[in-house]
């Protein structure tokens, strides 16, 4: 907590600049507002009600407000009975007249004070026939969906919005959860269930090479708009055998996504998560998604000078009813803010060119988007609003797995309700582009592009006839940088990526040819520097892409390292890779690994004793997701996080070590740091503990600390040190074996609490007789039935 | 909300009614009262929706849609499924002032437009309601609450049909001196008159709701027909302010060959005519009497449905309805979404 003090991360929306100096000075506040006397004014109307002179009985109930249900005589809400019935009646039977008359009530300007750019009129332009504007198609191109994880919501939405979005070569979001495979293949009658973008968030889950090569857009999602500064969470009741399997993770063992990406805690960071992710397709955009934040606009330059494609800033009114209470009602600011400040820090610092803006965050009409791309938006993101379209009523639930229009739930029996139709989610796309369409040709703009950051063509609105409504100032929001005519205002170049001048392009690709092209072995011997950044990833993902999710038969490629590796040494790399590197690694080594094979060793010449030095960086094998990798020395802090199903040994690691893992084993050969197994909910750990200091540099909240009790498991463990001999000829694990009657029992088992029961109710499943899937799903519903669960997960 | 997954454990149950035979054979309200554990697991049927249809009380394409008077349904459906009735009664009575009217005899516009309706048969909203109110009125907790202070204002209402009834409640509960003007020679208009006694009992549920309205002050004069008998002028004078609640009592009459002819009346003519002579004591005595005789109803409607009912009850020999509309569907047609009112084929039973 102590680093949130005095960082007055808060924005005030509405609070005129005399109040801000007087009670809140310092605070961030830009489009001022009201002052003490409305303040005042409301207070007094407060106690009114509470002290009314006659107050007959029915009226001492207390009203119900209706922040989060809606209520007739509550807090206004944009999606109300009328709006929601207006738009599903119009995607339903392909009536645009009824999309107006829904998209009227939600653009009346003279009721709906509820969101910034209801203050905002358009100004006079100069029309132009309508045929003239740019057609309804291209438009569609612009419109994404928002990242909505497969585990969020069901198959059946999901797979449905992606079929729409596909159809309009617009671009669907797999959120965080991973996506199923078999999606990836062309559907026989032409559509495609597989999502534009893929979405990398702090818990990477499903993230392998085979995810990312089949992306048009990867999307690194550093937080939500509606919950920014918050992870997310999936109960372990909702972690259904087939979301498990799309995440790498166990059924019925809940999931805990972080706030932070535990790769990157520094601009620097995220440059090189970009740099991995764009060597890891190098078809694909990158994006960056930021939330609406005063000072976004510094951090959104930061990112287009880390070569991210497009940036994407989220506003608070996005989100599912997922999101915590205290986040829903409280959390983050409207698109329009931060949207103002990235069209205008960009054009100030020439990097508007280069790099896309995108928005969202309950964008639900033409007019809408209208403005949002006179603000300085190129693209843009639809989620709540489609998804009303086929079929969400805002049940508010999500959290609770009883959707019962079969959106956002995995329940079986109400999955089957789900009644929406690609058609639906198409239609409503045609129908904001056709709205959008209609305005551009009443202010005169013939091509969106022309549109981009005109701030000189909205005005604040004239007449606004609310009580509260006086002391706005749109000055900042509708600034236009005084820039010359030299300087893009919108996407115009690409980045460089350096993608050309990388080790796999000069020097990989070219020796494993015969292992891409025919599936030879390939063995080499490459050396290698600290420049080298992301050695593998590209040759990775061309093995990917001819050989798809299973990669090449083991050890086809094998290539020995021999120099000290730069940043994410074997990212992302497939089955079928291995790499042995002689000498050490940076950061992020073996990141997202996805079935290769790591080992690294130092040099024969070294004379120091290899478990007492450090030899790969921190992050190593972070959302790893499968694979092999043996470490001959010290790894540094956050070891193995997220790991979700690589087999590793390391003679020791630093501080949260095995944080929030979710499968895989991992062996430590010595020391722990501190923390470790914080939020780990799943695999096994097994420290060395020569000291007698591991249990207690443990965190112990969600796990269970034990010996290696089981014979079966003992072997596995030893065979498991043993290849780590053979991989690295590690001295020190020699050793070990040499003792293993008085080692064995030195170490201590880390096993995670809700995994280990759901491992019993699945062994107690295969005692019944049952195998495969049908074993997996008793397990996880008797599972379900368990109330002994930790903390409901 | 009450209990998340109810609505996939519990299916939709409505109290059963006494028999035709047995109940043709009275006047008497036909439904019995569900036991308290299922109304309970009812309730627990409702979703506590984010977004809450049944409460909505807007026009959807022209038709009602959801509770007009804004009743807090999901709230008391969870209350109920917690048994906490005296509560659920509190928050009824926040948005309705009569909910053993409404709970018997409103055609139920929440229940078409109730999000369970989507895919599945919807809340027992109406049962529940009345339930809650008839609790109310069993233990006692529906009592006389006269206002504490008297603002010295003076308010007539003409008429003491439903919105008579509640103009008149809610000014009293202002402070306000009501006196309730009706020209029947009882209280209630369209619910003492209009609806036959089987569907809303007149001594036991409007009688006594009057009762409690005088006790709270309000004043009722009955024989009083403003414009005959009492002046208007004299109003004026009287009366800080006048309320006009008079309803619409004029028949839409059918021009057709032999509509003169003896034997053909209106409706509202033949039941109110039964309903005064059942509560005179004497029901067989009504003058316009279908006993023994072959009765046609023209009009497939709810004042059809009474008017079969009546005759029933009167000991008519052979009663047949005729609708002018073709047979509705049996489920919502493709241009009768949810939540619009569903036009469907409804048995309607008396």
């Amino acid at each position: 907590m102590q680093s949130y003090h005095g960082a007055q991360v808060f924005e005030a929306v509405g609070l005129r600049q005399d109040v801000i100096d007087e009670y809140f000075a310092g605070t961030a506040s830009r489009v001022g507002g009201v002052g003490l006397d409305v303040i005042a004014r409301e207070v007094l109307i407060r106690h009114t009600m509470a002290f009314a002179e006659r107050k007959p009985q029915s009226q001492t109930e207390l009203p119900s407000g209706g922040q989060y249900q809606w209520r007739a005589d509550g807090e206004f809400h944009l999606f109300n009975p009328e709006t929601i019935h207006r738009l599903q009646k119009s995607v339903r039977t392909n009536s645009y007249a009824t999309y107006k008359s829904y998209a009227e009530l939600i653009d009346d300007r003279a009721k709906n004070l509820s969101t910034l750019r209801g203050l905002l009129d358009f100004k006079q332009g100069e029309p132009v026939p309508i045929d003239e504007v740019e057609s309804v198609e291209s438009l569609m191109k612009r419109f994404k969906t928002g990242a909505m994880s497969y585990g969020s919501i069901s198959k059946e939405a999901h797979e449905t919005l992606a079929i729409a979005m596909n159809r309009v070569g617009g671009k669907s979001n797999t959120g965080e959860g991973g996506e199923d495979p078999e999606r990836f293949v062309p559907m026989e009658n032409g559509d495609s269930k597989n999502s534009a973008i893929k979405q990398v968030a702090s818990g990477r889950f499903g993230v392998t090479s085979h995810y990312l090569v089949n992306a048009k857009e990867l999307q690194i999602k550093m937080a939500q708009g509606a919950k920014p500064g918050e992870g997310g969470q999936l109960p372990g009741t909702k972690v259904y055998p087939w979301i498990a399997k799309t995440r790498g993770t166990t059924a019925g063992v809940g999931l805990i996504s972080p706030p932070p990406h535990h790769d990157i805690y520094s601009i620097e960071d995220l440059a090189e998560l970009i740099h991995d992710l764009k060597n890891a397709n190098r078809d694909a955009r990158i994006s960056v998604k930021l939330v609406a934040e005063v000072g976004v606009g510094t951090i959104a330059a930061g990112v287009a000078k880390a070569h991210a494609d497009v940036v994407l800033i989220s506003g608070a009114d996005g989100g599912t009813g997922a999101s915590p209470l205290t986040s829903l009602t409280h959390a983050g600011l409207p698109w329009e803010l931060g949207l103002a400040e990235t069209h205008q820090t960009l054009v100030i610092n020439n990097l508007r060119s280069r790099i896309t803006v995108e928005t969202d965050g309950q964008l639900k009409t033409g007019r809408d988007v209208a403005i949002a791309a006179l603000l300085g938006a190129e693209e843009f993101g639809f989620a709540t609003a489609p998804l009303v379209a086929v079929g969400c009523i805002m049940m508010r639930v999500c959290h609770l797995n009883t959707c019962p229009a079969g959106v956002a739930t995995q329940d079986p029996r109400l999955r089957e309700k789900f009644a929406g139709k690609p058609e639906h989610a198409v239609n409503f796309m045609r129908f904001i582009a056709t709205h959008l369409r209609e305005i551009m040709a009443q202010l005169g703009f013939r091509k969106l592009e022309e549109m981009v950051g005109r701030v000189d063509m909205l005005e604040p609105r004239a007449a606004i006839d609310h009580w509260k409504a006086k002391g706005f100032d749109f000055s900042n929001i509708l600034y236009a940088p005084d820039a010359g005519p030299d300087i893009g205002r919108y996407k115009q170049m690409n980045q460089d990526h350096g993608i050309d001048r990388s080790l796999d392009v000069t020097t990989l690709l070219g020796l494993c040819e015969p292992a891409i092209a025919r599936g030879e072995k390939v063995t080499a011997e490459v050396p290698v520097r600290n420049v080298n950044r992301v050695v593998g990833t590209i040759t990775g993902s061309e093995v990917t892409k001819k050989w798809g999710v299973n990669g090449l038969p083991e050890d086809t490629i094998q290539i020995k390292f021999k120099g000290s590796a730069g940043q994410s040494f074997g990212a992302f790399v497939p089955n079928g890779m291995s790499f042995s590197l002689e000498g050490d690694a940076n950061d992020y080594f073996g990141k997202g690994l996805s079935g290769g094979k790591l080992a690294v060793f130092p040099s024969p010449l070294s004379s120091f004793p290899s478990e007492k030095n450090m030899i790969v960086g921190n992050v190593a094998l972070y959302g790893a997701t499968r694979g092999e990798v043996f470490v001959r020395g010290m790894a540094g802090e956050r070891f193995a996080v997220r790991n979700s199903g690589v087999d590793t040994v390391v003679e020791a690691v630093g501080d949260h070590g095995c944080e929030y893992m979710t499968g895989g084993r991992v062996v430590v050969l010595g020391p722990t740091g501190r923390n470790f197994a914080a939020g780990m909910s799943g695999g096994i750990a097994y420290l060395l503990d020569e000291d007698g200091e591991a249990v207690s540099r443990i965190n112990a909240q969600m796990v269970e600390i034990g010996r290696v009790d089981d014979a079966k498991e003992a072997d596995e463990l030893r065979a498991l040190i043993e290849k780590h001999v053979a991989a690295t000829g590690s001295e020190h694990a020699k050793g070990i074996l040499a003792a293993w009657p008085t080692k064995l029992p030195k170490f201590v088992r880390v096993i995670p609490k809700d995994y280990k029961r759901v491992l019993a109710c699945l062994k107690r499943a295969h005692d019944q007789g049952l195998s495969g899937d049908e074993a997996i799903m008793a397990a996880f519903e008797e599972n379900a039935r368990d109330t002994s669960r930790v903390g409901g997960n | 909300m009450g209990k998340p997954t109810g609505f996939i454990e519990y299916l939709r149950e409505l109290p059963v009614d006494r028999s035709p035979a047995e109940r043709v054979r009275d006047w008497n309200e036909f439904h019995h009262h569900m036991d308290e554990k299922r109304l309970r697991q009812q309730g627990a049927r409702c979703m506590d929706c984010g977004v809450p249809f049944c409460h909505t009380g807007k026009l959807i394409s022209g038709m009602a849609s959801g509770c007009p008077v804004n009743n807090l349904i999901p709230e008391w459906n969870d209350l109920v499924y917690r048994g906490l009735w005296r509560e659920a009664l509190d928050r009824l009575h926040r948005t309705n002032n009569f909910p053993e009217f409404t709970g018997r005899v409103c055609p139920a516009p929440c229940e078409g437009s109730c999000v369970l309706g989507i895919n599945a048969p919807p809340v027992t909203i109406k049962n529940i309601e009345n339930s809650i109110v008839d609790k109310g009125w069993e233990e006692g907790w529906i009592v006389a609450e006269p206002p504490t202070t008297r603002t010295g204002k003076k308010v007539a209402v003409i008429g003491s049909g439903p919105a008579g009834l509640a103009a008149a409640a809610q000014l009293n509960k202002a402070g306000h001196l009501v006196t309730v003007l009706e020209r029947a020679d009882r209280p209630g208009g369209l619910l003492t008159y209009g609806i036959p006694n089987m569907k809303l009992d007149k001594r036991e549920v409007v009688a006594r709701r009057v009762a409690l309205l005088e006790k709270e002050g309000v004043k009722f004069v009955c024989n009083a027909t403003v414009g005959e008998n009492v002046e208007a002028e004299l109003l004026r004078k009287d009366f800080d302010a006048i309320v006009v609640c008079t309803g619409a009592t004029l028949p839409r009459d059918l021009k057709v060959e032999g509509r003169e002819l003896d034997g053909v009346h209106f409706a509202m003519d033949f039941l109110t005519a039964s309903t005064q002579a059942l509560l005179n004591g004497k029901p067989e005595s009504a003058p316009i009497n279908a006993r023994g005789k072959n009765v046609i109803v023209l009009g497939g409607g709810d004042t059809g449905t009474d008017c079969v009912g009546t005759s029933m009850r009167q000991g008519c020999n052979h009663v047949t309805q005729i609708e002018i509309m073709a047979m509705p569907p049996m489920d919502r047609a493709a241009d009768n979404p949810w939540p619009e009112w569903p036009k469907v084929y409804k048995m309607e039973r008396t």
